[in-house]
């Protein structure tokens, strides 16, 4: 596939990452720190937000299988979530973030249970969204970049 | 790789919209020049979040160091590291940021403390302020709220 046409698929569904809500402007910021020494920083710094959020929704599981609710320790796991998701612009999953925090802040068991799952749903397709941003990227290649003073 | 922006005449409001905020970062980015060596400390549980600080730190030429948690912040303090900036979580393994906000300041460390956390309440704001921190910034931390530190703490 030639170079340009492949460029344009990347833009257009760059673009619909927007579009569609999935990341905000942070993820923007994180494209800024990228550079020809570091081409790949933007994955590699999701990829590092997958392994590492991976523990926290395992831990939130866990708690959630625990009854009664703690709910402090419920809204600490999600604080450190949403405070990761947010560094890399996950808007969606920032937003079901917000929302389990005031569900844990309500003592509303089912309003956390179902805001998880949901939070669960738009973890998943953002990865999957990005890992095709991600491959498309690699395969159209490194782009010539403005260079800034360091 | 800079963000891949489609040509002119396919330019929609949201690419204007995403150029136009691009532009003012990267201002902000290139504006900066650093006169003297700033040195800071980013505490956070978190390896996305301290990462991401760290790089964005070390991006404006700060030498930046980061910990995971709150007792070996203090730690490191008390041994006699100087810095002039702190950045610190208020959720944090060991030792949470608020005691390891107080127990800093109590250690007689005057130096520019940023409180960057996730905070859904004024009240969570009241109190890390309370604690010590001078400025309270929720996450992510971005050039608009730290370059003015920067310059700042650089005497610009």
């Amino acid at each position: 596939m030639e170079r340009n046409p492949m460029r344009r698929q990347l833009a257009i569904m760059r673009q619909s990452l927007f579009d569609q809500g999935h990341v905000d402007e942070q993820f923007v910021q994180l494209e800024e720190l990228q550079d020809d020494a570091n081409p790949n920083f933007v994955e590699e710094v999701v990829t590092l937000y997958y392994r590492d959020s991976a523990r926290i929704i395992l831990n939130i599981e866990q708690a959630l299988e625990r009854k009664p609710f703690d709910f402090r320790k419920l809204d600490a796991y999600m604080h450190q979530f949403k405070g990761s998701s947010s560094s890399i612009g996950a808007k969606k999953v920032k937003a079901e973030s917000t929302l389990f925090r005031e569900y844990c802040k309500s003592g509303n068991g089912e309003g956390c249970m179902r805001s998880f799952q949901q939070l669960k749903k738009e973890y998943a397709t953002l990865r999957k969204k990005l890992g095709a941003y991600f491959q498309l990227a690699r395969q159209a290649g490194p782009v010539e970049t403005a260079s800034r003073p360091k | 790789m800079a963000p891949t922006l489609p040509s002119s005449d396919q330019a929609s409001d949201q690419d204007n919209w995403d150029n136009g905020r691009l532009a003012r970062k990267r201002q902000l980015l290139i504006e900066i020049v650093l006169r003297n060596k700033l040195t800071a400390l980013v505490v956070d549980g978190d390896t996305t979040c301290r990462v991401l600080e760290q790089l964005l730190l070390r991006s404006y030429g700060v030498q930046t160091q980061g910990v995971d948690n709150g007792r070996d912040a203090v730690a490191l303090i008390a041994s006699g590291v100087k810095l002039d900036l702190i950045i610190i979580d208020m959720i944090l393994p060991v030792l949470n940021g608020l005691e390891t906000t107080r127990q800093i300041r109590d250690m007689g460390v005057h130096c520019k403390m940023l409180g960057v956390t996730i905070c859904s309440r004024e009240s969570e704001r009241q109190v890390f302020l309370a604690a010590g921190v001078d400025v309270f910034i929720e996450k992510p931390l971005d050039p608009e709220h730290l370059v003015p530190i920067l310059r700042e703490l650089d005497g610009q």
